[in-house]
């Protein structure tokens, strides 16, 4: 079957991390292998001084590919045209192979949640989402991928399994499918099912990205909070999910009680490592 | 859109708005039969509560620091209700809370230094991230376009230099500078001072030194130093003769 990346000559680009502020000084100097570098959108369209020196240090010397937590792309609110127009800009200026958001809402009544918020798993807003989906691959020009997002509760109304409102949705609007595995790993802690098995359900030839990441557990609940390490369960899942889709673009977010640059890029190399040995079968 | 997904938006939305347990009450009685445990759905209003909360702390530190704990946990509150989040990034948030808590001051027994203070520190950040293009290189002397102007009745360069140190700045009518050095990238500030203020209207209205010095008496050597130290500092931006004509 020809993959969803190989239809837009899109090529593996090895284990990249986050342009996070912490890092803005140190990263562009690191002597240490990295091969691709993600940047929040959000970060860059609004601030100036040390975000853009950053970005054009890092762009200089790795693809940067923005990954959106602003584009709203489930929310009823239109596309924020500025927004849109800014990410169109920002994509091109780092001549980004592709870009991503999340398969959630973030925005209601003109007000930003700044939070990822989880859909009904429903038909009606499959058919909310595509036309969405659509325009914004129109108006930006790049081939985008939609994430599958953590979520605690699901959402009223649903009537169809997670999986099939993923596979919906990048089917029917023709996008890529950024699999976050910790997500996918936290949901089925959370609702109780077998992540293997979600896994396999999954439109695994648009899988163009893969995002790892730390969690935090609390007795009823797993918060994807971005502020750990990757544990063992999420690295087996990984490697299970490489196993089915060949080597893919990694990221490791680290976003809260954010460590040293080193500590970041040590399980950059450990996602490196995988990825080489799946290419080398 | 489908009138089912109208309705859970709109429902999401009221819920979202003021998060709590009333609230939260009256979104699973408009989704009648919805089963999801009341604790999971409830984190989304503290995530969306914490989102905001954490970018007021971060922004405004002194603020915090000279209201105290409680009426700076009941001004969130209350800031929070008025939806402030209209723009994508998250700090922006933060704007509209100087005015907020300007409005809000009287009411509430705010001290009248901290709106000016909150301003301020607004302002510290708004300059930090400005994206008014920094020329690499000037023709002529020019003020930085990072550079804001704030006017207010407390010394509070002074009070923000000292961390905070006293209970409350010195009353007195201040003209507040700040900008971002175009190096450094990070936020500068002073109060206004003569020769500073001089410097910038030489930038302003594009006086020559010459005239400057003989406008004023001022020694050229001593004009020179000053439009130097100025620069240096970033206030202004040199061109490659060092500004003097």
């Amino acid at each position: 079957m020809v993959t969803y990346a190989q239809r837009h000559g899109l090529k593996p680009l090895g284990a990249g991390i986050g342009l996070r502020r912490s890092f803005y000084a140190e990263l562009p100097r690191t002597g240490r292998t990295l091969d691709w570098v993600e940047l929040i959108p959000e970060n860059f369209l609004s601030l100036g001084g040390r975000s853009q020196r950053a970005l054009d240090a890092c762009a200089e010397r790795w693809p940067v590919l923005p990954h959106g937590v602003g584009l709203n792309i489930g929310g009823p609110d239109a596309l924020d045209d500025d927004y849109v127009r800014g990410l169109s800009a920002l994509v091109k200026r780092v001549d980004a192979p592709f870009f991503s958001d999340h398969l959630c809402f973030s925005r209601l009544d003109g007000v930003y949640l700044h939070d990822l918020l989880p859909l009904p798993f429903s038909e009606a807003a499959v058919d909310h989402v595509v036309p969405r989906v659509r325009e914004v691959m129109d108006r930006v020009g790049r081939p985008f991928l939609l994430e599958n997002p953590s979520y605690y509760a699901r959402m009223p109304g649903g009537t169809l399994r997670e999986a099939d409102f993923l596979r919906h949705v990048v089917e029917q609007a023709d996008c890529g499918l950024l699999l976050d595995v910790n997500n996918v790993y936290v949901n089925a802690r959370n609702h109780g099912y077998d992540a293997r098995a979600f896994v396999d359900a999954l439109p695994l030839e648009r899988v163009v990205q893969i995002h790892l990441a730390g969690h935090t557990c609390y007795p009823d609940v797993i918060v994807d909070t971005h502020g750990d390490r990757v544990c063992d369960d999420v690295w087996s899942l990984y490697r299970y999910v490489l196993a089915r889709t060949g080597p893919v673009a990694t990221l490791i977010e680290w976003d809260q009680d954010i460590p040293s640059l080193d500590a970041v890029l040590d399980e950059a190399d450990v996602a490196r490592a995988a990825l080489r040995e799946v290419a080398g079968r | 859109m489908k009138p089912s997904l109208r309705d859970f938006f709109d429902s999401m939305g009221d819920y979202l708005a003021a998060p709590g347990p009333e609230s939260l009450e009256a979104l699973y009685a408009r989704h009648p039969g919805w089963e999801a445990p009341r604790e999971r759905v409830s984190l989304y209003g503290g995530f969306v509560l914490g989102h905001v909360r954490s970018a007021l702390d971060k922004v405004f530190p002194l603020t915090r620091q000279a209201l105290g704990q409680d009426a700076w946990d009941g001004l969130g509150v209350a800031f929070t209700r008025t939806r402030p989040a209209r723009h994508h990034e998250l700090n922006h948030l933060c704007e509209g809370f100087p005015a907020f808590l300007a409005d809000a001051a009287a009411s509430r027994g705010v001290a009248p230094f901290v709106p000016a203070l909150a301003r301020f520190e607004w302002t510290d950040f708004a300059v930090f991230a400005s994206l008014a293009p920094v020329p690499e290189r000037v023709e002529r002397l020019t003020a930085n376009p990072t550079l804001v102007v704030l006017e207010h009745d407390f010394h509070v360069c002074a009070y923000v230099r000292a961390r905070g140190a006293a209970t409350s700045p010195e009353a007195g009518a201040e003209l507040a500078l700040l900008w971002r050095h175009p190096e450094q990238l990070k936020t500068l500030y002073m109060a206004a001072t003569p020769p500073a203020l001089l410097v910038l209207k030489m930038a302003v209205e594009g006086l020559a030194l010459a005239d400057v010095v003989a406008a004023t008496g001022m020694a050229e050597a001593d004009l020179r130093a000053t439009v130097t130290r100025f620069g240096r500092d970033g206030l202004v931006l040199l061109p490659e003769n060092g500004g003097g004509r």
